[in-house]
């Protein structure tokens, strides 16, 4: 007999109450909760609604909230869910009347949290983006395609790798100083300023510019240092360590 | 009916169309249309590296674009267009060292310069790499230009049809995601960059939005599809997802083992090894588990184990995730379980008429990256020259279209004819569809996925593809008569899956009928029933067309001249 894996799924569509469906998936071995998603997708409702692309962790589509806690769908094993350590220290997220959950049973999938809801799991990211151009994240040099290339040391490449790694998936927008200012860049952009102030190549005054931007009130000062952020990262980018070493080098001031 | 006007549509957000937005939008009024977010876009899952003859390893130091370019098209098994790969070969280091320009983060070697690694097929340590994360850190450089010169972006806006006045393109009809409206983009030139249609299989290693939009909407519109028939099975991808295991594991020493712990490459490749080309590897590893050495009659195992620790850390992060994650192994410690997958789509739209390499028979309407089949990877594509060829020809063709300058488009009253004609089909679809009673599109899509997995796989016979391709013709009756709900139009993905469905069911179709007529063995087309290559009737690419008699094949002329014809051995 096939095994069922029970879901409780938040549902919101625009201009409507919300409200959560429960759905019965039937388990598959290694299933995730991407996959799980579909299969109501594809058997249940088809107008389920959740953002997707690589189902391999690195494009950054489909942040969700499972149980509580904010990951991405595709990179989180259904069979894990109810048994997986879950990261400490993690604020509350309230989405809707959740007091009929049956935790033992029941997977709750919401989306993700301090972004605007427009459909089901599908939050508006327009305020994450941006902040994100905010910061001016990008190297400002002319393109240059004659040989050779610009030198940079395997030390100084390898010293800012786990931020060029950042996949922008808005999981560490579960930070509760984005639940309270709608104006903080949130972790994801600082982090992102941080990747190009460190990058040897980044000249003084792009680097000065960055600055600039990422200790305006809403930026660097506004972190509260909760440290949520590197706790739901899904790719070790830890933004709040992005944060503490602009505040310890890179003053404003100096 | 809301309509945007602009001077060039680029549809696709990857590699491809990022690159050429970023050329035209230099001058042009240019909207990058794309169904998500453009680092979503499946450039970013590319892993090993990006192939340009630096030369920046002491074994490279004797690398050049005519060995780059010999290695392609010795790859492709002659399949290739010389005069194309040669000028892809020429472009490569100036493209890679554009990246960098750019911001790129690639890794570097001990003098400061890009680090390159060996992969399959090259004669020399050739592919340039960030990490295990290539794709990511191209992908992500793009964009931040973008974002830098203020390309004007469209996202979440999803590509339904092509809208041309005689044989002209004029724009196309697209859906705004979020509300659901049907909008229509108006341009006298329009680059489709919608990448591969990997899920037209099953078992691919393909992002889930690899559906073949550009392609399904062209082949539609009458442009005609190339060497369908050219599947790359990629040889290991993880057993349970499929998810990509990057050929630099086996560039960085990875060995292959089967159920006996014997290096079954020996038997194929004795030079080569592990290294070999794609093909040859995929087709290995698929005889090691059919004559029952494999485990669980289903991968072989990847073993990193001897390269150690700080090796996988540093050189293979991503790939060490991924196993953890989502096959609970740990490659420092035990073998990896792989098996063989879909993995790139070598055919696509058919370019190369009239002159410009990515120029579709449509007047206005080009191709550009694995959308098109140009065809710079002929019968097989060799690992790093994927994220080459998208860059090489976003460059190459927003350069080429600015140098064209800006067509006329024809009168007013006859744009809006057509335009209203293609909206009014698409909403007498959707209300077919909603008042259907036939099968549901899972069905339909599964089935599909399976008769390509089964019957259109590595190895392939006569009897086994035409069983898939009555099948596919079958499945694409029943999907005239699909049955799905469409009333509510938000954000609603029952309806963007159906309507990627409709393309990928064609482009199924074409992909059986150019192998079942392709009889002989070439590069990654592989035929059981006709074992060898065929240079007398078959050194021709395929090219099929839609017509109302149905699937229509013709050949043309593969440009040769440059590298004699030789057998293919590693």
């Amino acid at each position: 007999m096939e095994e069922i894996q029970k879901f409780l799924v938040f549902r919101k569509r625009p201009n409507e109450e919300a409200r959560y469906e429960r759905y019965e998936v039937p388990k598959r071995k290694g299933m995730t909760i991407l996959e799980a998603l579909f299969y109501i997708q594809d058997h249940i409702d088809s107008t389920l609604a959740f953002r997707y692309s690589c189902r391999g962790a690195i494009c950054g589509s489909c942040s969700v909230t499972v149980d509580k806690v904010p990951q991405l769908a595709c990179k989180t094993q259904v069979s894990n869910v109810k048994t997986a350590k879950k990261p400490p220290k993690l604020p509350e997220f309230h989405y809707g009347d959740i007091s009929d959950w049956n935790k033992e049973e029941e997977i709750l999938v919401e989306p993700l949290p301090n972004m605007e809801i427009i459909k089901d799991l599908i939050v508006d990211m327009d305020p994450f983006w941006k902040f994100y151009r905010e910061v001016e994240p990008y190297l400002e040099r002319e393109w240059n395609d004659v040989a050779p290339e610009s030198s940079q040391s395997s030390e100084d490449a390898k010293s800012i790798e786990n931020l060029v790694y950042c996949i922008l998936c808005g999981l560490c927008w579960s930070c509760p100083v984005n639940a309270n200012n709608k104006k903080y860049l949130g972790p994801t952009a600082l982090a992102k300023g941080y990747r190009f102030i460190a990058d040897t190549r980044t000249s003084d005054e792009h680097r000065e510019k960055i600055i600039e931007k990422v200790w305006q009130v809403n930026g660097v000062p506004a972190c509260e240092k909760y440290f949520v952020c590197n706790r739901v990262c899904p790719k070790g980018v830890k933004p709040g360590t992005a944060i503490k070493n602009i505040r310890d080098k890179w003053s404003k001031n100096e | 009916m809301k309509v945007e006007e602009l001077d060039v549509i680029v549809v696709g957000a990857g590699l491809s169309g990022l690159r050429a937005a970023l050329e035209l939008s230099q001058k042009w009024k240019v909207a990058v249309i794309s169904k998500v977010h453009p680092v979503r876009s499946h450039s970013g899952a590319a892993q090993g590296g990006i192939n340009a003859s630096l030369g920046n390893t002491l074994e490279g130091k004797e690398d050049s674009a005519e060995r780059h370019a010999y290695d392609t098209v010795y790859g492709s098994d002659y399949l290739a267009d010389q005069d194309v790969v040669q000028f892809m070969c020429e472009e490569a280091p100036k493209i890679v060292i554009e990246f960098e320009s750019m911001g790129t983060p690639f890794s570097r070697l001990g003098s400061g310069l890009i680090a390159q690694r060996p992969f399959g097929g090259a004669g020399y340590p050739r592919t340039c790499y960030a990490a295990d994360r290539t794709g990511h850190a191209l992908l992500h450089t793009l964009y931040e230009q973008c974002i830098r010169k203020e390309v004007t972006f469209f996202d979440e806006f999803f590509l339904v049809d092509l809208i041309k006045v005689d044989d002209q393109i004029t724009g196309i009809l697209s859906i705004d995601m979020a509300s659901g409206e049907l909008i229509i983009f108006r341009s006298g030139y329009v680059i489709l960059a919608t990448g591969g249609f990997g899920r037209t299989y099953k078992r691919s290693t393909n992002a889930i939005i690899n559906t073949g939009d550009g392609v399904g909407a062209a082949f539609r519109a009458g442009v005609p599809m190339q060497d369908c028939e050219f599947v790359q099975f990629h040889p290991t991808t993880l057993y349970g997802t499929n998810i990509l295991i990057t050929e630099g594991a086996r560039g960085e020493g990875g060995y292959l083992f089967n159920n006996k712990g014997e290096r079954f490459m020996k038997n194929v490749a004795s030079k080569a090894m592990e290294l070999a080309p794609r093909d040859i590897v995929a087709r290995a590893i698929d005889t090691e588990i059919q004559e029952g050495r494999g485990f669980e009659n289903a991968y072989v195992h990847l073993d990193l184990t001897h390269l150690g620790a700080e090796k996988i850390n540093e050189r293979l992060p991503g790939i060490r995730e991924i196993c953890i994650d989502f096959a609970g192994v740990d490659p420092i410690n035990e073998p990896i379980p792989v098996q063989p997958g879909q993995h790139y789509s070598m055919g696509g739209i058919a370019t190369k008429f009239g002159g410009d390499y990515c120029e579709t028979p449509l007047a206005g309407l080009y191709a550009v990256g694995e959308t098109a089949s140009i065809s710079v990877h002929g019968a097989n594509r060799l690992g790093g020259n994927s994220l080459l060829e998208t860059s090489v020809f976003g460059r190459y063709i927003g350069r080429k279209l600015l140098e064209k300058g800006l067509v006329a488009l024809p009168s007013i009253d006859k744009l809006e004819r057509a335009e209203e004609a293609v909206y009014k089909e698409i909403e007498d679809l959707f209300n077919r569809w909603n008042n259907n009673s036939g099968r549901r599109p899972i069905e339909i899509r599964d089935e599909m996925g399976i008769t390509l997995d089964t019957s259109v796989g590595v190895f392939r016979t006569e009897g086994a593809l035409q069983e898939a391709y009555d099948k596919l013709a079958q499945l694409q009756k029943d999907f005239e008569n699909v049955q799905l709900p469409t009333s509510e139009r938000e954000f609603n993905f029952g309806i963007l899956r159906n309507l990627e469905l409709r393309n990928m069911i064609d482009i199924a179709a074409v992909t059986a009928y150019a192998a079942l007529w392709r009889k002989e063995s070439r590069g990654a087309h592989s035929r059981k029933d006709y074992p060898t290559r065929n240079d007398e009737d078959y050194l021709v690419h395929s090219l099929v067309y839609k017509t109302e008699d149905g699937l229509k094949l013709e050949t043309k002329p593969v440009k040769l001249g440059k590298f004699e014809i030789k057998e293919r051995v590693y």
